[in-house]
């Protein structure tokens, strides 16, 4: 938490979700505070803005949603990726490498 | 643990609440630890994690807003790929089992198609729209009796005026006479029966014509004789001609102006069929007052007032009958009139037998339901096994019984696209079958209100025999997840079911095999009556004198007297005569007065009256008892003679001879009395064949312009034809002969409206007694598979295969006897309905109900010996080792 967090790009939530549930399914709170480790702190997703994208993706069949119980033994609502959404993630992970190489090569020219 | 990730039921947006709240109450909850692990006391903690969530009010409508829409499109989906599921998976089941789709497809295309083709009589007849403006306004008079108020007759011209001046009921009220005539064309001539109508006969009708103009008040009186075609005689005899309108056509030897088509779809509401309508002028009938109150002629059509109803018109137009009848009582004793709406007119007489045909109809359905509901039930039991592993693969019993009732949907709809066809051809044949019958037979086909009705016919046949399996099912499936046995004693429930509905099937077969024989056995005692006259070897045709050659009485002699001379000159011909009427077409009466009893004018009795040609008994055959024929000498100028038929004589002169009284026949006080000459036997008369006391006048001495003809032969009577035509064409080539053919023949259509019936719910039984048949069959085959563990003991025990063999018999008897006696309360009920059908039954007739129970009890034996033979073939070893 040394630097100061960063605005989100547009469209940046849904990969990361996607991204996190690539892993193995999970629950909100678990998403939110798997982006939160993993970006040490830069990337800060508001809650409010991650469970907007969760039911909106779970909508779109990008993932999709199973009560289960957690690991304090609580029940919660795991959300896993579908095929689609694990195309889509495909999609959209090649779409922001690209992205993020072509403002490098600006950034730092070789 | 690691969550499975199957499908979410359908949640209610009551039940989506909850979830988010509990999603989100989850969030904070962690949320909050979390913080208070990392030292923030409790309180601040959770107000802290509300705080850093951000919109929370938002965020809440957003999702619940998403869960409701994919809830709904994961619901949408999830059904419809259940549903193909369920539809391919039918679709091998079926294919698997050619033999079963095959009886059950047929089955049900019978039952669907019989049913959806009487639907379509009943929709055209019964149900749709009269060609009328307004229809339910549209009352149809005739005159009547008091003491015979239904029976339909003629009113009398200045009774009709009468009435259209006193009465309130109607805003329009016309009169129409039979009238038909001759269409002269360019190389024939074609009898065309017709109306002659006043113009409110049109208006009353409401008829918008198809080409032209309806009458108006001025084409009665007009010097310009007029004609209105019906659409399918203009499309017959003017080729359909559009530029028809204003020129004329040649008709009984008149040229007459065409002013109007008639619509396509138009027909008068009288039970006979309208060609040609020429305007009738009342005026000209009233120039004799007595005729104009005596004779009878007319009927009438009238449109109703607003607020009126065809009852309140019934009571007016009698109460002023009762009126003159009081101030008239000389010629109005006993005088009504009965008025129907015009929808009774034409269909009255069809409702009856039609709906009478429209429930066996719907009983044949029911069996053949219950025949596929049996055959889907025991399908059902042998395959306990799949249902099971179904199951047992996690297969919810709703989704079970749902893809049970697509099965059986299925079915059922493969079964109409068969009874569709079944019922397009059923339709077709059952509106040429009527034709006969009934001027509006046309109207039957199968249009978008039957095949609508049809359908959902199909759905109620697929659900109903659907569900009775499906549910047993559900409760096999219970009592096996219940850990009960493997499902025998589910078996024998249905196995109990199957003989429910199998009986069920037997009483209504019984039901329809009774019906069929009342009607049978009435068609039977009205053919087979003695009528008094010989139906074989005989020819008959109507012809009717028209043109100018016909003015005088004495033309119409000559005209006869040469054609039947040149019929007798046939080769093979016996005798040849005519008269007024066939005597099974009923025929017109007069009122009959004898010389020296005098009795008031109203209180003569009505006797048929005929005027028949000199060799008419000896065509007909019927015997001359006493006197002598008519002859040659009995001319018009010659003293007036009667012949009067055995029943007449006897109860007017019983035990003396009436040869020699003089006796007066008609309204007319002011006529000479006719001596009689003879007695004939008596004839029956109508389709009814009552004997009714007839008096018989020479044909020279009352002229009718026309007559039946009828001609005896030693040959065959259909190779006349030709050979009469010939003769007719020699003496007036524009004369046409109408209604020619054999007299049985004539006397065969006269029965068509009741054979028609007869032969349809003979069909009907004979149907449901084949699809009950195949129930009985199917039941028995099943018990005896279920039960040869069973019948294997029982051999190996040392019971003789006889007794196996007359143990299934007796199970099928068993059911037959029980169906029947069910059968015939049923049969009971029919023949009340049907008692206006029969003739000479009784509506609960002995004999018709023991043959149909022998001939139920027969088939169920039939049907139950395979099995038995089954049974006894039965190897204990085998029998016993399986399972």
């Amino acid at each position: 938490m040394s630097r100061p967090p960063i605005d989100l790009l547009p469209g940046t939530v849904d990969v990361l979700i996607l991204r996190t549930l690539a892993w193995e399914p999970m629950h909100g709170y678990g998403v939110s505070r798997h982006i939160r480790q993993r970006t040490d702190g830069v990337l800060t997703i508001e809650s409010a803005a991650l469970y907007q994208a969760l039911h909106r993706l779970e909508r779109r069949k990008w993932i999709r949603a199973e009560w289960g119980l957690s690991e304090n033994n609580r029940r919660a609502k795991y959300y896993a990726l579908t095929t689609e959404g694990r195309r889509q993630l495909r999609a959209e992970a090649a779409t922001w490498r690209s992205y993020v190489e072509a403002v490098f090569k600006v950034l730092e020219p070789a | 643990m690691r969550p499975r990730f199957l499908r979410l039921p359908r949640r209610s947006s009551r039940r989506i609440r909850a979830d988010l709240e509990e999603e989100l109450r989850f969030y904070f909850d962690m949320r909050t630890r979390e913080l208070v692990d990392g030292g923030i006391p409790e309180a601040e903690a959770r107000r802290e994690a509300i705080r850093e969530f951000g919109d929370l009010e938002f965020t809440t409508r957003y999702c619940l807003a998403e869960d409701a829409m994919s809830n709904r499109d994961t619901h949408r989906a999830d059904r419809l790929a259940e549903l193909r599921q369920d539809v391919v998976h039918t679709w091998r089941t079926l294919r698997r089992a050619p033999a079963f789709t095959a009886v059950a497809l047929v089955t049900l295309a019978l039952g669907i198609g019989a049913t959806t083709a009487i639907f379509s009589a009943v929709n055209g007849l019964l149900l749709r729209d009269l060609p009328y403006r307004d229809a339910d306004a549209v009352v149809r008079i005739w005159g009547a009796r008091f003491d015979a108020p239904d029976r339909a007759g003629q009113i009398s011209v200045a009774d009709f005026l009468d009435l259209r001046a006193r009465q309130r009921s109607f805003t329009t009220l016309g009169a129409f006479a039979f009238g038909g005539g001759t269409y002269v064309g360019p190389d024939e001539a074609v009898p065309l029966p017709g109306l002659r109508v006043e113009p409110q006969v049109m208006q009353a009708l409401g008829i918008r014509p198809y080409l032209g103009r309806v009458f108006t008040l001025d084409d009665v009186s007009a010097a310009n004789p007029v004609i209105i075609l019906a659409y399918g005689t203009w499309q017959r005899l003017l080729a359909g001609d559009s530029g028809i309108i204003g020129r004329t056509v040649n008709v009984s030897g008149q040229a007459r102006t065409v002013v109007g088509v008639l619509p396509p779809a138009f027909f008068f509401p009288s039970a006979s069929e309208t060609e040609i309508y020429t305007p009738l002028d009342l005026a000209a009938l009233q120039s004799d007052p007595v005729r104009a109150r005596r004779f009878r002629r007319l009927g009438a059509v009238g449109r109703l007032r607003d607020e009126a109803t065809v009852e309140g018109a019934q009571v007016e137009l009698v109460g002023i009958m009762r009126q003159l009848e009081r101030e008239m009582p000389e010629t109005n004793t006993n005088m009504s009139v009965l008025a129907r709406s015009a929808r009774d007119a034409v269909v009255g007489d069809v409702r009856p037998p039609l709906l009478v045909l429209f429930g066996a109809s719907v009983l044949v359905l029911l069996i053949a339901c219950a025949n596929v509901a049996g055959m889907l039930l025991s399908r059902a039991v042998g395959r306990r096994q799949e249902i099971a592993v179904r199951a047992a693969l996690g297969a919810g019993r709703g989704r079970l019984v749902r893809q049970m009732l697509t099965e059986s949907l299925v079915l059922a709809c493969c079964g109409a696209v068969g009874g569709i066809l079944v019922a397009i051809w059923g339709s077709r044949a059952l509106g040429t079958a009527a034709r006969g019958v009934l001027p509006v037979a046309g109207l039957v086909r199968v249009d978008a209100t039957v095949l609508v009705s049809a359908l959902l016919v199909t759905f109620a046949c697929g659900l109903a025999f659907g569900l009775v399996p499906a549910m047993s099912m559900s409760r096999e499936l219970q009592a096996a997840l219940r850990g009960g046995s493997t499902g025998t004693t589910a078996a024998a429930g249905g196995h109990r079911l199957r003989t429910a509905l199998v009986t069920g099937q037997l009483a209504l077969s019984v039901v329809l095999l009774v019906g069929a024989g009342l009607l049978t056995r009435s068609l039977l005692r009205l053919q087979g009556t003695d009528l008094g006259y010989d139906l074989d070897s005989a020819f008959t045709f109507e012809i009717t004198l028209a043109g100018d050659r016909y003015r005088t009485v004495a033309s119409h002699d000559q005209f006869f007297d040469a054609l039947y001379e040149g019929i007798r000159a046939l080769p093979g011909v016996v005798a040849a005569g005519g008269s007024g009427n066939l005597p099974l077409r009923g025929g017109s009466s007069a009122s009959f007065a004898i010389e020296g009893q005098p009795r008031p004018e109203e209180r003569l009795p009505e006797v048929g009256y005929q005027p028949v040609s000199d060799e008419w008994f000896a065509a007909m055959r019927i015997p001359l008892r006493r006197g002598r024929s008519f002859t040659r000498a009995d001319h018009d100028s010659a003293p007036g003679v009667v012949i009067l038929s055995e029943g007449l004589a006897r109860t007017y002169w019983p035990g003396g001879d009436p040869i020699g009284a003089r006796v007066r026949l008609g309204p007319d006080s002011t006529a000479p009395w006719g001596t009689v000459v003879g007695v004939v036997g008596d004839v029956r008369t109508g389709v009814d064949g009552e004997a009714r006391p007839t008096a018989y006048v020479s044909a020279r001495q009352d002229h009718w312009g026309g007559a039946a003809v009828v001609v005896r032969t030693t040959g065959s009577p259909g190779a006349l034809l030709a050979a009469v035509r010939h003769v007719v064409r020699g003496l007036d080539p524009a004369l046409p002969i109408a209604a020619a053919g054999t007299l049985r023949h004539a006397q065969a259509q006269r029965l068509a409206d009741r054979r028609l019936p007869m032969q349809l719910l003979s069909a009907f039984a004979l149907l449901a007694l084949a699809l009950a048949s195949v129930g009985v069959y199917g039941v028995m085959a099943f018990s005896v598979a279920a039960r040869s563990r069973e019948i294997g003991v029982r051999m190996a025990l040392g019971a003789r295969p006889a007794s196996v063999f007359r143990m299934v018999l007796r199970q099928g008897i068993a059911a037959g006897t029980i169906g029947a006696a069910i059968g015939l309360a049923g049969a009971i009920a029919l023949g009340r309905m049907m008692a206006g059908l029969l003739y000479g039954v009784g509506p609960v007739d002995l004999p018709t109900m023991v043959v149909s129970v022998a001939v139920l009890l027969l088939v169920a034996l039939g049907a139950s010996l395979v099995p038995a033979r089954r049974a006894v073939r039965v190897d204990p070893l085998t029998a016993m080792r399986a399972d």
